[in-house]
């Protein structure tokens, strides 16, 4: 699997748009901080719909009618951030898919995505009952805690990806070559 | 009359004095004569114990800077929807008044976490930001912005929303953003500098 994800990034990054994108100073690093604004616009969103599931932020606002209102505007953050988040992946595919902290990071969407949907299902479900409570039920509480604390992993793995400390030719650790995928005889990092 | 104008427009005075400050400072060439001492105090920053620990810990230092990401994250959530609600592009079946002033209080938790951190990573790297003029402006923006936002923003909206001029209410929705924008993209420039 490991072997067909390096030779896939290696395809990749043989691609003449992926070396220009990667080689590009200002492209490479507009992307880059589209990708970390957007944060304000989707993560600003969600933070502000789940403190208010938690009694923290705009309690006397129905939570219906904010999670409704505020959705749209998180959903256009989401996918900047995805449009941009493929960019970057697509500029350095390498080095970003044998980074342990990408790995996490995917996982931790996945997780985050999963969460989303439960947290949905169960506040369609009741919030008819509680909808103007300033705080929401401990089900949807501890959704919107999961929520935040998974964003929040989310993020600091996206900013350890930048650092080198576990890359495949500068870590010494068996264990995290085997979970970031490095390859034995790679030659390309 | 000038205890009177002082009394009635103390914040608009306080705003008017920090833009003629800057404009003797930067034309008066006090800034070119303040900036070399300047050095001395980012070289101290390095020795204290923030700046030894962003030094030390790459680890500490890339943990510092994903909170702060995150501070930047919420205080951006509370300008957008704060402004966004000014300028009726969204929450606007939520009275106005009550969403400048839920989303303000969330933007003094974010905007503290991004001063608390901010500090501590411009320890860490000091006598680099020192040289940069995107660090530099970035200040001045933060600058701007805190001032806008406590001493215009919030008196302003403060009274009832609706007796106030619609086309100021918007200008001042769009000011906000613009300049939080500016703080943003200033910082994230200095990682691409030096």
């Amino acid at each position: 699997m490991n072997e067909l994800i390096y030779n896939l990034a290696v395809w990749l990054d043989d691609t003449q748009w992926s070396t220009m994108l990667h080689e590009s100073y200002y492209m490479y690093n507009w992307v880059e901080s589209t990708h970390v604004l957007t944060l304000m616009l989707s993560l600003g969103m969600l933070f502000l719909i789940d403190l208010r599931m938690l009694g923290l932020a705009l309690p006397d606002v129905p939570a219906s009618r904010l999670a409704e209102r505020l959705n749209a505007p998180m959903l256009l953050g989401f996918a900047m951030m995805f449009i941009t988040g493929i960019l970057l992946f697509y500029a350095v595919p390498v080095r970003t898919s044998q980074s342990l902290w990408f790995r996490i990071k995917m996982v931790l969407l996945l997780a985050c995505a999963v969460n989303a949907f439960l947290f949905h299902k169960r506040m369609s479900e009741s919030v008819s009952t509680w909808d103007i409570e300033p705080k929401a039920p401990g089900r949807i509480r501890f959704g919107a805690m999961l929520s935040l604390a998974f964003w929040s992993i989310v993020v600091v793995c996206g900013r350890f990806i930048a650092y080198d400390w576990f890359d495949c030719d500068t870590s010494p650790n068996t264990l995290i070559d085997i979970v970031s995928g490095c390859v034995d005889g790679q030659t390309r990092f | 009359m000038f205890v009177s104008m002082f009394t009635s427009y103390p914040r608009t005075l306080v705003v008017v004095a920090a833009l003629v400050m800057m404009l003797v400072l930067i034309y008066g060439g006090i800034t070119e004569a303040v900036y070399p001492m300047l050095l001395s105090v980012f070289e101290w920053l390095e020795t204290t114990w923030f700046g030894v620990i962003g030094k030390t810990w790459g680890a500490a230092f890339a943990f510092v800077e994903a909170v702060h990401l995150l501070g930047l994250a919420l205080l951006g959530g509370c300008v957008l929807a704060g402004d966004g609600r000014l300028l009726g592009l969204v929450l606007t079946d939520v009275p106005v008044n009550t969403v400048v002033e839920r989303t303000h209080r969330v933007f003094v938790y974010g905007l503290v976490i991004c001063l608390a951190t901010g500090i501590f990573m411009a320890c860490g790297v000091a006598t680099k930001i020192y040289y940069l003029s995107v660090y530099w402006f970035k200040m001045l923006a933060l600058s701007a912005g805190i001032l806008f936002h406590f001493q215009i923003r919030k008196p302003l909206l403060s009274h009832d929303i609706h007796a106030l001029n619609p086309v100021v209410v918007k200008m001042v929705g769009v000011a906000s953003i613009l300049v939080w924008f500016m703080v943003a993209a200033t910082g994230r420039w200095i990682g691409f500098s030096g």
